[in-house]
């Protein structure tokens, strides 16, 4: 095949394709339209302000790490003004993010960007190797997903930073939007697709500048610029990437490319929807029915950006089933009885408090960490966890088919 | 494989490199550099879709095929990139290998 | 299906033998049908309420396509309507019946009207009737104008010819297996409306079973039609001021065949379905029948979690289109949904975007630019 001439530029060979329109782009075209759009996204949604001090949670993998690059670009090219600090969690495991950790900081000197590290050991006397020795291998995902979500707000408290940015992309949002389809969890679904979040009861705000950026074009842009970044599973959750909702979403892609920006754009429109969410889709600020950011990523392990695993739907058909517990019984009632058709828009509320421990906002006196942290002290976990750890893929959601269970207790 | 080529057809010389975490279903290495033959028993060039299945069956170690093909084919989720371009400019499956290329499989899947 | 040989007698009438289990209940065929007619009863509550006397009952469309599960919702719909019948002698609401005739794929035109003509003896009380796909020109008014903006320029109409042969050029016009589904929903679905509408039915009673509408609503929001499932799987008011309402929405598809297999009367009517073909590469699939496949696979393990799915798309809020424009083709609207101000513009995305479409239609459109 003689080589396509780039579509912009109409001079150079063209190297890439879009998947959201199927542009045939060279190299340099490329790598800029992909830093032109970022500059867009937060253009549009007025994402910073000058002088913002900004977090970049960086894992040394490829979202985070094109998120400093093009932050770094950006923030010279169109003067931001931005002091931009890279955040990263050391989860404490041997072998592997000790790895990646080097990246982040060899990254720190190629962006010249200070590094501050917070570690699981200094913030909760444990580290995940030692979380392991001590639950095993299976389930502590749990504890490090509920670990991670705190770390990056205290990270970022410890800084005196506000502002957090991570590095989730399309396809991230994606599959947060189908897994919540799938989940019943409206109020999740709509923070997930907000690129800002920020709750009421902390003052530290995330959002994701990439948003709208395909995993595959943020692979690229590493790939053409050569971005020095690291990609090993951790080893305490190998190939957690055969989730199936991740699966659909590479299939949905390969038969139309630009599908993972329409269930975004679906998304949008649908958290526009959910009941009780105040409109305005560019923040999602938590009201009421809404817990917080800081409740946003429930397991979401630092390799895995946040993403679903396969055991998940497992997790979902238990808690289905114990839900439905009544309505499978109701062949009993033989006949409807008038008016107690539910046709009602409920959607659960959370309400929102601080830890009487650690004062982080939590949906429950004591909050998730400090539970765990209970269980691990007293040197046995609590036995509900013990339940969940019959599924190491399935960990992720435990802590939310526990906070089910609370919720409806009271 | 190799016994399929046809005697007096020069063997292609190629680079393959696996990126994004796919080395480590290749023992680690991240960068081989093979010969196919120049043309195959059915009077064939060597194609993407034969150098897939040359890898699995020559070059891979780990037992999970699954996690590399998927329907006789890379994994969506995998990207090819034939010197640099997007496979999808050259043909996918069906480009047929040339002399000195460089095909790179980069796997978006891994941890971000 | 646990369709497995039972001992033992029905746990509802303790009286005859059970002969399937059924969300661990053994169950005998009668008290099955009773069962899964109250899940649709329930489900008709609005239309269960007899009207001010001397007011006209509700006038509902049943759109069949003889498959099992209209077929079904059709038996079900009857049984409730004798029963009303029987105790007040007369009806809460009376049902039109419209086929569509089968346009995806070849069909046994023979084995149809046997069918079909099956469907309106045993259901004799109903007005039956049976139109092509290309009937379309006659019910959608705009249909030709649409159609030609649609496809743009390198499409010729031409009216000299056959409804049936126009209908096929825009049909084949689209190249995607995608596409081509997506376009097929939104005709089909514009026919039925459109037929409604002549014939007066205040609402369209859709056979789908949670099966089908989980699958509707991932493929919905998988080709940015989020927006739409709130009229698409939900029992709200439609864009045409028709009503969709989803009777079946609480019995999974296993459930419905079930049904049909206890239900000798249906036997002479219902189509079986057309297997899943095996050997289709993924990539060829239409994100419809993608969607269908994982909901079928995945809701052999997790059945719950798939009936989950459009439960949760019938939450959602309702929007107001009044101060949107209204895509030409599918009724949706073309700007994002309010509140949603920041989100991903179709212009955007596009170098030829046409304002009278809204995003899914745009996404579905034959590629005009590359």
């Amino acid at each position: 095949m003689a080589p396509t001439t780039c579509f912009n530029c109409k001079e150079a060979r063209a190297v890439v394709i879009r998947p959201k329109n199927r542009h045939k782009l060279c190299r340099s075209c490329f790598i800029e339209i992909f830093e032109t759009e970022v500059h867009e996204t937060i253009t549009s949604s007025k994402l910073f302000f000058p002088g913002e001090r900004i977090a970049i949670g960086a894992s040394g993998g490829k979202d985070s790490t094109v998120l400093a690059a093009v932050l770094k670009t950006l923030n010279e090219r169109y003067n931001y003004g931005l002091e931009l600090i890279l955040l990263s969690i050391d989860e404490g495991i041997r072998g592997y993010r000790d790895d990646s950790l080097e990246t982040v900081k060899r990254n720190a000197v190629q962006y010249d960007m200070p590094l501050t590290i917070v570690g699981y050991g200094e913030l909760y006397g444990w580290t995940m190797d030692q979380v392991v020795e001590q639950v095993g291998k299976k389930g502590n995902c749990t504890y490090c997903g509920v670990f991670r979500r705190q770390a990056l707000d205290r990270g970022a408290e410890r800084l005196d930073i506000k502002h957090v940015v991570t590095g989730h992309n399309a396809d991230d949002v994606a599959e947060t939007v189908m897994m919540n389809l799938l989940r019943g969890d409206l109020p999740r679904l709509s923070r997930g697709t907000s690129i800002i979040t920020e709750s009421g009861a902390s003052d530290t705000k995330r959002s994701k500048p990439l948003k709208y950026a395909y995993e595959k074009e943020i692979v690229l842009y590493a790939h053409h610029r050569q971005l020095d970044y690291f990609s090993t599973e951790c080893i305490y959750s190998p190939e957690a990437f055969r989730g199936s909702a991740r699966t659909l979403i590479k299939d949905l892609e390969k038969i139309r490319p630009s599908s993972i920006l329409d269930i975004v754009k679906s998304g949008e429109d649908m958290a526009a929807l959910v009941p009780g969410q105040a409109p305005g889709g560019k923040s999602c600020k938590s009201s009421a029915p809404a817990a917080g950011a800081a409740e946003e990523e429930t397991g979401g392990c630092g390799s895995q950006n946040g993403r679903s695993s396969g055991g998940e739907m497992a997790a979902m058909e238990q808690q289905l089933a114990s839900n439905d517990g009544a309505e499978s019984r109701e062949t009993e009632i033989k006949m409807p009885k008038k008016g107690k058709v539910s046709v009602g828009k409920k959607i659960k509320t959370q309400t929102l408090q601080h830890c009487e421990r650690c004062g982080y906002i939590s949906s429950q006196p004591i909050c998730k960490a400090c539970n765990l942290l209970d269980g691990l002290n007293r040197n046995r976990p609590k036995t509900a966890i013990e339940v969940g750890m019959e599924d190491e893929e399935g960990s992720s959601t435990l802590m939310r088919q526990m906070e089910h269970v609370q919720l409806t207790n009271s | 494989m190799s016994d399929s080529a046809i005697g007096g057809v020069a063997p292609i010389p190629i680079t393959v490199e696996f990126t994004g975490g796919l080395e480590i279903l290749f023992d680690n290495q991240r960068k081989y550099a093979i010969s196919l033959p120049g043309q195959l028993e059915d009077g064939s060039q060597p194609n993407i879709s034969y150098l897939v299945q040359y890898l699995v069956e020559n070059l891979m170690k780990d037992q999970r095929k699954e996690l590399f093909i998927m329907e006789e084919n890379v994994r969506p989720g995998i990207l090819v990139l034939i010197n640099d371009a997007d496979w999808e400019l050259e043909g996918e499956e069906k480009y047929e290998l040339q002399p000195r290329d460089n095909i790179v499989f980069v796997s978006t899947l891994h941890g971000g | 299906m646990p369709a497995k040989e039972l001992t033992g007698s029905c746990m509802d009438c303790k009286d005859a033998d059970a002969v399937l289990t059924t969300r661990n209940r053994s169950l005998c065929g009668p008290c099955y049908q009773v069962f899964l007619e109250h899940k649709v009863y329930r489900r008709m509550e609005r239309y269960r309420k007899y009207p001010d006397p001397g007011s006209p009952s509700y006038r509902l469309l049943l759109p069949l396509s003889l498959g099992v599960s209209s077929s079904s919702l059709l038996r079900m719909l009857d049984t409730g309507m004798n029963r009303q019948l029987a105790k007040n002698a007369r009806t809460s609401y009376t049902i039109e019946i419209i086929a569509i005739e089968p346009f995806t794929h070849a069909y046994d035109e023979a084995l149809y009207t046997k069918r079909f003509e099956a469907a309106r003896e045993t259901f004799s009380k109903y007005t039956f009737n049976r139109i092509p796909l290309h009937s379309i020109f006659d019910y959608v008014p705009n249909m030709t104008e649409a159609m030609r903006e649609y496809v743009g320029s390198q499409f010729k109409d031409d009216t000299s010819r056959s409804n049936e042969e126009r209908l096929a050029a825009f049909r084949g016009a689209n190249s995607t297996a995608t596409s081509k589904a997506d376009l097929d929903n939104v005709l089909f679905t514009q026919l039925v409306v459109g037929y409604a509408k002549q014939t007066g039915c205040e609402s369209i009673l859709w056979a789908d079973s949670d099966t089908s509408l989980a699958a509707k609503t991932l493929a919905g929001a998988a080709k940015g039609r989020g927006a739409a499932l709130t009229w698409q799987v939900s029992d709200a008011m439609s864009p045409w001021g028709v009503r969709f309402d989803f009777p079946c929405r609480d019995i999974s598809k296993p459930e419905l065949a079930l049904y049909e297999s206890v239900s000798p009367d249906l036997s002479d009517i219902v189509i079986p379905d057309e297997p899943l073909s095996e050997n289709i590469l993924t990539k060829n699939l239409s994100i419809d029948e993608l969607m269908l496949r994982y909901v079928t696979t995945q809701g052999e393990k997790y059945p719950g979690v798939m009936a989950n799915v459009s439960r949760t798309a019938n939450k959602l809020d309702s929007y107001s289109s009044l101060d949107s424009t209204i895509c030409s083709l599918c009724s949706a609207i073309v700007d994002n949904v309010k509140g949603n101000e920041t989100g991903i513009t179709v212009a955007s995305q596009f170098s030829v975007q046409k304002p009278q479409f809204c995003y899914g239609c745009t996404r579905s459109r034959p590629e005009i630019d590359s």
